[in-house]
């Protein structure tokens, strides 16, 4: 059997759904042997390959290189996997929209407190040009399956992962995922219905 | 007192004349998603959530009393999408945003989206500027994370007997508020008794001081309360 | 005529950035910039929220050093409540710290540098990462994510989770740490000094592997600043925060986080979102200091533990009192690194580690604080203003990355000059500016307060500005 060919895809957002793939520990290893990770920021290609089997994708699209990057990952991957809330509701990185619109944000940080004031830096071919609007990645593109988390835990992603590598469809929501929850393999139902608040491993 | 027999899901149940379709199947281990109700508290059916097909037509069940005869389904495709649509729509109609929410884990509206399978939002949210209330020493508001259950304003009038929350404004200005929109801090008529607290289902109101995922509702207190206020009964 | 190469994106470093190199008509180079492509703006929405709320959201400013972001917003709000928090919270918020910079660095050597360092800046890009590092050398690999796995259990048996614990609160943290806990991590201890010692072997060779990238990759004198303990010994929570010069003479030193700040201003660039600080009293041209951990080690006496100390003192027999070269910047990880286990382990025999009462108790009773702590990348400063209530009226955030920018830039001028000869630009050359980088370590999620990846594409620009040729990185 081929290797299936994996990327992952970082958007707007903290890369923790990023770290949190990387939690699958030595589960990496393994994965190494069955797929190939042909794009990601873990890995050194600088143009996202045509004929990509699975592509998670984490962060929101907040600019307008997401916007050409994350149309570019629709049209060469077969599944896309909607890879933690900021991709998936635009979670923290969306709260700036109630501010209506990227200036407001931007004089706050680059203007008001910069010293010496020093405006704001330009858009070009070098620095992209936010959207006014953070938008959630399927308001742009067709997403295939949702893997919503603050972030998702390494298990969950590797249980999603399993999945697609066998074939099988995939339904996440049998395993108590939640909007900024911790998402847990099956069988730890007896826990409370969010992991997200603290627990005492006593 | 009559007893009235009717069939929900196809099972033959029997439930006291006055009762509602929600208290009826709930005796009888079926469980219908709710949202503004609260036992012990009026039933309003604010939120749709609990909505049935009784004899083909939509009810809202917390609402509904039993009738003989009565064919009842709980569990329909349409109810099952409408149910979803309206949580979709809850989340798009405020700010919320869980994974830094005070009541991350334990939000009733959190645990309705997961129950009924809600993975992303198909609307547009809104993202409509609100405000929080920090005026008072104990409790905040964040109107970011309200649904408009007034189970606030429910709670307060009928069980702490103040009556500091109403509800002011309509469509998309529709905001709780105290006494007469005073800043919470300077509502005189607030008895700071935390039973609204107690009682929202979400992280619209809060312990002051308390970080992400830390409020929790103290249900059962509410419920010992509302116990001994209705029923005579003190639970030692 | 001129020419503009953009490497873009830069990979495996954390955040979106490019890298711009402006050549001559005769093929030197005449500019070479970094660029941070992403922006979020977390100063502006934390703005009315509940103080309270705040460790938490910025929290998700990064997720790689999520638990930073935690301590110094945590301690803005201690500072904010007016509150000095009970003994056992501290030793709580140190021990899981120390956890954050064993997984943070193990990352970056092991996941991130260790493939340039390790398979070689020239070796077959489509193998040079982490995954190609696992089916060349298993173990090294397999090591390596343990050793991640060893900070990141810490983080998640207090927090109750690897990424975005909400654990740390102003006035305290919100749990101890079980029995249970402490025994698990205690029987990894001897494992992860193990790993560490190796690496520490391996980064040794690699020195006189590659004497040009360490004569190369930022080797010049700068300021340096970060916290170091009362007795001169290494500090990563509190402290004195000290500022030296190139030749270790202190320019400044105080305990109080709010006039520190008083030391620093903070330039905008046009072509970038990551902002520049520089030492205020010398400008920005003289002004450029360094953080992270070359810093920390020029700035203290000793690290504080006997493996970490002897370590240190054969890292300034090869580098020198004051080390200058940025390559440095993966031997200090890995130094650290082994002082934090070290110190981990000692923190687990604390009785304190059970104490119930872990959290201090105030209302706001001063409208203004600031948080410091050591971010795995250097220094990070949280500033909050707030309104009697405590609801949030103004934030600045001083990220340990930005402080970098200004000798980020100058290391990537310096490598181009360095490896640049002629109109071929070899893939390793263009990676070894991607390295360059890499071993400052940058967090862009956290400088940019936004997040995203890093591309390189050169560009060729005339002395007009005009763009003259491209290559793209591909």
């Amino acid at each position: 059997m081929a290797r299936l060919r994996l990327a992952t895809v970082w958007l707007g957002g903290c890369s923790g759904c990023h770290m949190s793939f990387l939690d699958m520990d030595e589960y990496l290893i393994d994965l190494a042997e069955i797929a190939e990770v042909v794009f990601s920021p873990l890995v050194d290609s600088k143009q996202y390959p045509e004929g990509v089997d699975v592509v998670l994708v984490e962060g929101a699209v907040c600019n307008v290189e997401h916007l050409e990057m994350i149309r570019r990952v629709r049209a060469n991957s077969r599944i896309l996997i909607s890879f933690g809330d900021c991709a998936v509701t635009g979670n923290v990185s969306a709260i700036r929209n109630v501010q209506g619109g990227a200036l407001p944000v931007l004089e706050r940080a680059y203007v008001e407190l910069s010293d010496p004031s020093g405006g704001i830096p330009s858009p070009s071919d070098i620095v992209p040009k936010l959207l006014d609007r953070v938008l959630p990645v399927h308001a742009v593109v067709k997403v295939d399956t949702f893997l919503p988390g603050c972030p998702p835990s390494g298990p969950m992603i590797r249980t999603a992962l399993e999945k697609v590598l066998t074939g099988e469809p995939i339904d996440l929501m049998e395993h108590h995922l939640s909007f900024g929850g911790y998402g847990r393999p099956k069988g730890s139902e007896h826990l409370p219905a969010s992991p997200s608040s603290s627990q005492s491993h006593s | 007192m009559a007893v009235k027999t009717l069939s929900v899901d196809g099972q033959l149940i029997s439930a006291r004349e006055g009762q509602t379709l929600l208290e009826a199947a709930r005796e009888a281990g079926i469980s219908i998603p709710t949202l503004c109700h609260l036992d012990g508290l009026n039933a309003v059916g604010a939120c749709r959530l609990c909505l049935v097909e009784a004899n083909g037509r939509l009810l809202p069940s917390c609402l509904t009393p039993v009738a003989e005869e009565m064919d009842v389904q709980t569990q329909t495709d349409r109810l099952q999408r409408y149910r979803k649509q309206i949580v979709e729509l809850l989340f798009a109609e405020r700010n919320h945003v869980c994974s830094v929410c005070v009541a991350n884990g334990n939000c009733e509206l959190q645990s309705l989206a997961m129950r009924l399978g809600v993975d992303h939002l198909r609307y547009e949210p809104q993202e409509p500027e609100c405000e929080v209330d920090l005026s008072h020493e104990r409790y905040g508001l964040d109107h970011n994370r309200c649904v408009l259950c007034t189970r606030c304003v429910r709670v307060c009038d009928e069980i702490e007997g103040a009556h500091t929350w109403d509800v002011a404004g309509r469509g998309t200005h529709c905001r709780v508020i105290t006494d007469l929109h005073q800043p919470w801090g300077d509502a005189s008529t607030c008895t700071s008794c935390g039973k609204c607290v107690m009682a929202c289902p979400t992280g619209a109101l809060f312990h002051r001081g308390s970080s992400v995922s830390e409020n929790v509702h103290d249900r059962e207190t509410l419920h010992a309360l509302i116990l001994a206020r209705e029923e005579k009964q003190w639970l030692v | 005529m001129g020419q503009r190469i953009v490497i873009d994106p830069v990979t495996r470093i954390e955040g979106h950035a490019k890298i711009t190199l402006h050549l001559n008509d005769d093929h030197t180079v005449a500019d070479a910039r970094f660029h941070v492509t992403e922006f979020r703006g977390f100063e502006r929405f934390c703005e009315g929220r509940p103080l309270w709320e705040m460790p938490g959201l910025t929290a998700r400013i990064c997720g790689i050093c999520p638990v930073s972001h935690l301590m110094a917003s945590a301690k803005a709000g201690d500072a904010i409540l007016s509150v000095r928090i009970p003994p056992a919270a501290e030793k709580l918020r140190r021990l899981m710290n120390l956890g954050q910079i064993v997984q943070s660095h193990a990352l970056s050597f092991f996941h991130l540098s260790g493939p340039d360092l390790l398979l070689g800046f020239d070796s077959d890009p489509a193998a040079r990462n982490v995954f190609g590092l696992a089916q060349a050398d298993r173990e090294t690999a397999r090591g390596g994510i343990r050793l991640r796995q060893f900070g990141q259990e810490i983080i998640e048996f207090l927090g109750g989770k690897k990424i975005h614990p909400d654990w740390c609160v102003p006035g305290g943290v919100r749990e101890a740490l079980s029995d249970s806990a402490r025994e698990h991590i205690k029987q990894r201890i001897s494992e992860a000094i193990e790993t560490v010692r190796s690496a520490l072997d391996l980064i040794k060779g690699l020195l006189e592997r590659y004497p040009e990238e360490v004569t190369s990759f930022g080797h010049f004198p700068t300021l340096y600043l970060g916290l170091v303990a009362q007795d001169g010994s290494w500090e990563h929570y509190d402290g004195q925060l000290r500022i030296i010069n190139a030749d270790g003479t202190v320019l400044a030193e105080t305990s109080d986080a709010g006039d520190s700040l008083e030391l620093l201003g903070e330039s905008v660039q046009p072509d970038s979102y990551l902002k520049s600080p520089y030492y205020r009293p010398l400008g920005l041209t003289d002004g450029m200091y360094r953080v992270g951990p070359l810093a920390r080690l020029n700035l203290c006496e000793r690290m504080g533990s006997p493996l970490a100390d002897a370590e240190l003192i054969e890292y300034r027999q090869r580098g020198g009192r004051i080390v200058s070269s940025s390559f440095f910047y993966h031997y200090a990880r890995l130094v650290e690194i082994l002082a934090c286990i070290e110190q981990i382990d000692a923190l687990l025999d604390d009785p304190d580690l059970n104490a119930t009462h872990l959290r201090a108790q105030a209302g706001i009773n001063a409208q203004e604080g600031v948080g410091v702590s050591e971010a795995p990348r250097g220094t990070l400063f949280h500033h909050y203003t707030v309104d009697e209530h405590g609801l949030i009226r103004s934030v600045n955030l001083i990220i340990a990355t930005g402080q970098n920018n200004l000798a980020m830039n100058a290391a990537m001028l310096q490598i181009a000059r360095h490896w640049i000869k002629g109109p071929q630009i070899p893939e390793g050359v263009l990676n070894r500016l991607e390295a360059g980088i890499r071993a400052f370590d940058p967090c862009l999620s956290c400088s940019t307060h936004a997040i995203g990846q890093m591309p390189i594409l050169l560009q060729l620009i005339a002395p007009d500005g005009s763009v003259l040729d491209e290559v793209q990185r591909a």
